[in-house]
C-alpha cells in the first residue's frame, strides 16, 4: 500500500514528462477507443439489420417470362389475338389471364421449405364499385377515351364506369398487408378482416378514411362491386366495410391514367374474396415470405430453382440487394476501424514502451537509492506499477471522455467514404440496368405504394454502453501490463554498486 | 570499544573485456563502535568497492564480513533487512532524490520499513535539525539544496533507521573544504555521541586527523596506516 501510495506521489512529482506521455497516450487511445466504438457499433447494427433486412423473398411470375409472352403476342398480329380470344371457352380464359399469375398450390408449396417463418398470399385487381366514386379519378374520366379503356382488360370499363374504378388489394390477413407493415397505412376505425375471413370468404373490405368520407360510407356499410366477367353473367359482390383506414404516406402517379391512384382508391379484402371478384380462383399475384436469417437466401433460392421454377416461369426475388446496400458500408466501416484499432494500440503500445524506457532511464539513479536504502525489488516494482497505472488511468479516462465526443463523427466520416463509392458503383451500373429486374417488393408496400422509391438511408449509430468502460479498463490493462514490463526488467536487472558510483 | 566490523579476508574481482581487475585483493580489518574508521587511497584503489561489500550492495567472491559477528557474506543472510536497519549509506554525489524534500528523503528509509508516518515525521525532523537544516529547508527540494546541505540531509538519512554502522563514501569529494569540515565533524560526532561505527573511505588525506583507525588501500589491498606511516 505505501509503495502504491509513493507510487502516485512520485505521479505527481513528475508532471512535465509524465504529462507528455499521458497526452501521446491519450491521442493513441482516443483513436483506439474511436476505433473500437465504430466497429461495435457497426457490427451490432449489422446484426440489427438482419433481423429486419434480407430475411424477405416472395415468388412470382418472372420478368423474364413476361418479356417472352409479350414478344410471342406481338408476333400473332392483332387480328390472330382477337380470333383466339373470342374462340377460347371459359377454361381457356382464365387460363390465359392467369398467365401472369402464381398458382396457388406453389405459392403453399413453397412456405413448406425448411427457413420460412411466415407467409402470405396477394392479388391485387382493378374492381368498379358501382355505389362509390372514386372522387380522385373521377375529374380524369373525360380525357380518357372508351377503346384506351377497354385495352386496360377490365370488364365494363368505360368513361363512365372509370369513376368507379378501385384497386382491391387481397391477401390472407389484413394486419399483415404490406402497407399496415411497414406503417405507410394505418387502421383508424373498425377492425382488419382475418385469416378466417379468408378462409370462409367472408365478403368484408378496409376502406380509404377520405374515400368513406366522400361516398358517406361507414362501418357496417356495404359497397357493391362487379365482379370482373360480371358482363356475361351479370354479377355483383355486397362487401361489408369493417375497417376504415388512412394513408399516412401519399400514393404516387405511376404515369399512366388508369395507374393514377390517389389515397382513397385502395379497398383491401380477404384474398379469396378478391380472387372471386377478380374470377381468378387458386391464383396470385405472388407469395410473400419472411424466413429465418439472410444467411438461408442462397439455400432457399437453390430449392426454388430446383423445386418450383418451372425453368424460367416463376422467380424468387429477395431483399438482399437491400440488405446489402445497407450492411455493405457498414461492414466496411468495421474492418477499417479494426485496421485502424490495431494501428493505434500498436502505436500505443510503442509510445509506452519508449516512454517508460525515457523515464525508467532517466530515473536509474533514483532507482539505485531506492535499492541501496532497503527497498526489495517487489516495493520499487509496486511503486512503478503505480505510476505507470496514473498514467494510464488519466490517460484512459480523458480519451474515454473524448471518444464519446469524437467518435460518432469518425464513424460518420467513415461511413461516408464508403456509401460515396458505392453511389458511384451504383450509378454505373444504372445505365446497364434492366428496368424488369429491379421490380419493386410486396415488402416494400403495396401497389402504388412509394416505399420503394426511397433510398433509404444508411446510418451509424454510435451507442456509448457500460462496453466502452470495460473494453477501455482492459486497453488500461492491456498498456499498464505493457508499460510496467519495462521497468520490471529494468528493476530486477538493475545493480545499485553500479548506478550510485555514476557521477 | 565492541567489534562491530570483522572483514575477513575479502576478495573482490571484476571481469572486463580488457581482463580481470582485482578491486579488493584479501582485504581483512576491524571496526568498532565509537570509533571513525577511515580508509584512505587514490581513484581506483577498490576503496569504494570494499564499501559496497560491507554494505551488501557487492557480494564478495570471498571471504568474510561479520557484523556483530553475523556473517553477513554468506548465503541466506537478510540483505535487505541488513541495508534498512544494520547500515546508513552517505555517497559522494549525495544520492538524495531529487523530486522529494529534504523530510521526504529522510523518511524514505523509514517507509519502506512500514514506520508509522507521525513516527517517520518526528524522527526525520529531529535529525534533520541535529544536522542543521531547518523548518523551510526541510521543505526544500533537494535539487534546489547547495552540496553541504544535500550531504547534511544524506547523513540523516543514513541515520533514518538508527543504524549500527555508516558507511560514507568520500563525503567530502563533492565539497568544499569548510562544507567539508563540517561534515566530517557530523560523522564524527555521530560516533563519539552516537556509539555509531562510522567507516569513511576517502582520498582526502586531512581527514585522518579525525580517524580512531587508520587504513591506506592500494590496489586493492589494505594496510595499517600507522604501520606504513
Amino acid at each position: 500500500m505505501r509503495s502504491i501510495r509513493r507510487g502516485f506521489k512520485s505521479f505527481r512529482r513528475h508532471p512535465v514528462g509524465n504529462l507528455i506521455v499521458v497526452l501521446l497516450l491519450f491521442v493513441c487511445l482516443t483513436f483506439s477507443l474511436s476505433m473500437l466504438v465504430v466497429r461495435l457499433a457497426a457490427e451490432s447494427q449489422v446484426r440489427s439489420i438482419k433481423r429486419s433486412v434480407g430475411n424477405y423473398g416472395e415468388v412470382r411470375v418472372s420478368s423474364e417470362y413476361i418479356l417472352e409472352v409479350f414478344e410471342r403476342e406481338l408476333e400473332k398480329g392483332e387480328r390472330q389475338r382477337n380470333r383466339e380470344a373470342r374462340s377460347m371457352n371459359e377454361e381457356e380464359e382464365l387460363a390465359d389471364r392467369a398467365k401472369f399469375h402464381l398458382p396457388e398450390e406453389i405459392a403453399d408449396a413453397f412456405s413448406r421449405q425448411e427457413h420460412i417463418l411466415t407467409y402470405d398470399k396477394v392479388m391485387n385487381a382493378g374492381i368498379i364499385v358501382l355505389n362509390a366514386v372514386n372522387s380522385e379519378l373521377a375529374p380524369l374520366a373525360p380525357y380518357a377515351t372508351d377503346a384506351e379503356l377497354a385495352r386496360q382488360g377490365i370488364e365494363g370499363l368505360n368513361r363512365q364506369t372509370l369513376s368507379n374504378l378501385f384497386v382491391f388489394e387481397g391477401n390472407t390477413n389484413g394486419a399483415s398487408a404490406s402497407d399496415f407493415l411497414n406503417g405507410s397505412k394505418r387502421l383508424v376505425e373498425g377492425s382488419f378482416y382475418t385469416y378466417r375471413d379468408h378462409l370462409e370468404k367472408k365478403p368484408v373490405v378496409l376502406a380509404e378514411k377520405n374515400m368513406a368520407e366522400e361516398n358517406d360510407l361507414g362501418i357496417g356499410d356495404t359497397v357493391e362491386a362487379v365482379v370482373v366477367r360480371g358482363s356475361r353473367n351479370n354479377r355483383t359482390m355486397e362487401l361489408e366495410i369493417i375497417g376504415i383506414y388512412e394513408t399516412v404516406l401519399a400514393e404516387r402517379d405511376s404515369g399512366s391514367i388508369l395507374d393514377y391512384n390517389p389515397a382513397g382508391n385502395k379497398l383491401f379484402a380477404p384474398l379469396s374474396v378478391v380472387q372471386e371478384l377478380n374470377s381468378m380462383p387458386g391464383y396470385v399475384e405472388l407469395g410473400s415470405y419472411y424466413f429465418d436469417d439472410v444467411d438461408s437466401t442462397a439455400a432457399l433460392k437453390e430449392a426454388f430453382e430446383q423445386e418450383f421454377a418451372e425453368g424460367n416461369r416463376y422467380e424468387f426475388l429477395t431483399d438482399f440487394s437491400d440488405y446489402e446496400k445497407i450492411s455493405e458500408p457498414l461492414e466496411k466501416v468495421g474492418k477499417t476501424s479494426l485496421i485502424g484499432l490495431a494501428g493505434a494500440l500498436g502505436a500505443c503500445a510503442l509510445i509506452i514502451l519508449l516512454a517508460m524506457a525515457i523515464i525508467i532511464g532517466g530515473r536509474t539513479r533514483e532507482l539505485g537509492v531506492l535499492k541501496a536504502i532497503g527497498a526489495t525489488g517487489r516495493q520499487v516494482i509496486l511503486q512503478y506499477a503505480a505510476e505507470v497505472t496514473c498514467i494510464c488511468l488519466v490517460s484512459v479516462i480523458l480519451a474515454t471522455g473524448a471518444t464519446v465526443l469524437i467518435s460518432q463523427g469518425i464513424g460518420n466520416w467513415l461511413l461516408s467514404s464508403s456509401t460515396e463509392q458505392k453511389v458511384e458503383e451504383k450509378e454505373t451500373r444504372a445505365y446497364t440496368g434492366n428496368y424488369l429486374s429491379d421490380r419493386k417488393l410486396y415488402k416494400e408496400g403495396g401497389l402504388y405504394s412509394p416505399a420503394s422509391e426511397e433510398e433509404e438511408a444508411v446510418n451509424l449509430n454510435v451507442i456509448y454502453q457500460g462496453d466502452l468502460l470495460v473494453y477501455g479498463i482492459l486497453i488500461l490493462l492491456g498498456i499498464s501490463l505493457l508499460g510496467m514490463a519495462v521497468p520490471v526488467i529494468w528493476i530486477t536487472r538493475l545493480r545499485p554498486a553500479r548506478v550510485l558510483s555514476m557521477e | 570499544m565492541e567489534n562491530a566490523l570483522q572483514v575477513k579476508n575479502l576478495s573482490k574481482t571484476f571481469k572486463a573485456k580488457a581482463g580481470d581487475v582485482v578491486a579488493v585483493d584479501g582485504v581483512s580489518f576491524e571496526a568498532r563502535k565509537g570509533e571513525v574508521t577511515v580508509i584512505v587511497g587514490p581513484s581506483g584503489s577498490g576503496k569504494t568497492t570494499l564499501l559496497y561489500l560491507i554494505g551488501s550492495l557487492e557480494s564478495p567472491d570471498r571471504g568474510e564480513i561479520r557484523v556483530f559477528g553475523e556473517d553477513i557474506a554468506t548465503s541466506g543472510a537478510d540483505l535487505i533487512q541488513y541495508r534498512r536497519v544494520r547500515v546508513g549509506f552517505v555517497f559522494q554525489f549525495f544520492n538524495l532524490i531529487s523530486a522529494l524534500t529534504a523530510l521526504e528523503n529522510v523518511t524514505l528509509p523509514m517507509d519502506l520499513r512500514a514506520v508509522p508516518a507521525g513516527e517517520q515525521r518526528a524522527r526525520a525532523v529531529e535529525l534533520l535539525e541535529r544536522m542543521g537544516i531547518d523548518a523551510r529547508l526541510q521543505r526544500t527540494k533537494a535539487n534546489r539544496m547547495s552540496g553541504g546541505e544535500k550531504q547534511r540531509v544524506a547523513i540523516a538519512r543514513a541515520m533514518a533507521n538508527d543504524p549500527d554502522i555508516i558507511l560514507a563514501d568520500e563525503p567530502t569529494g563533492n565539497l568544499d573544504s569548510a562544507t567539508g569540515r563540517v561534515v566530517v565533524d557530523i560523522l564524527v560526532k555521530l560516533a563519539r555521541e552516537d556509539g555509531k561505527c562510522v567507516i569513511i573511505v576517502t582520498h582526502d588525506e586531512s581527514i585522518l586527523e579525525v580517524a580512531d583507525r587508520a587504513f591506506h588501500m592500494m590496489d586493492g589491498k589494505l594496510t595499517d596506516h600507522n604501520r606504513d606511516g
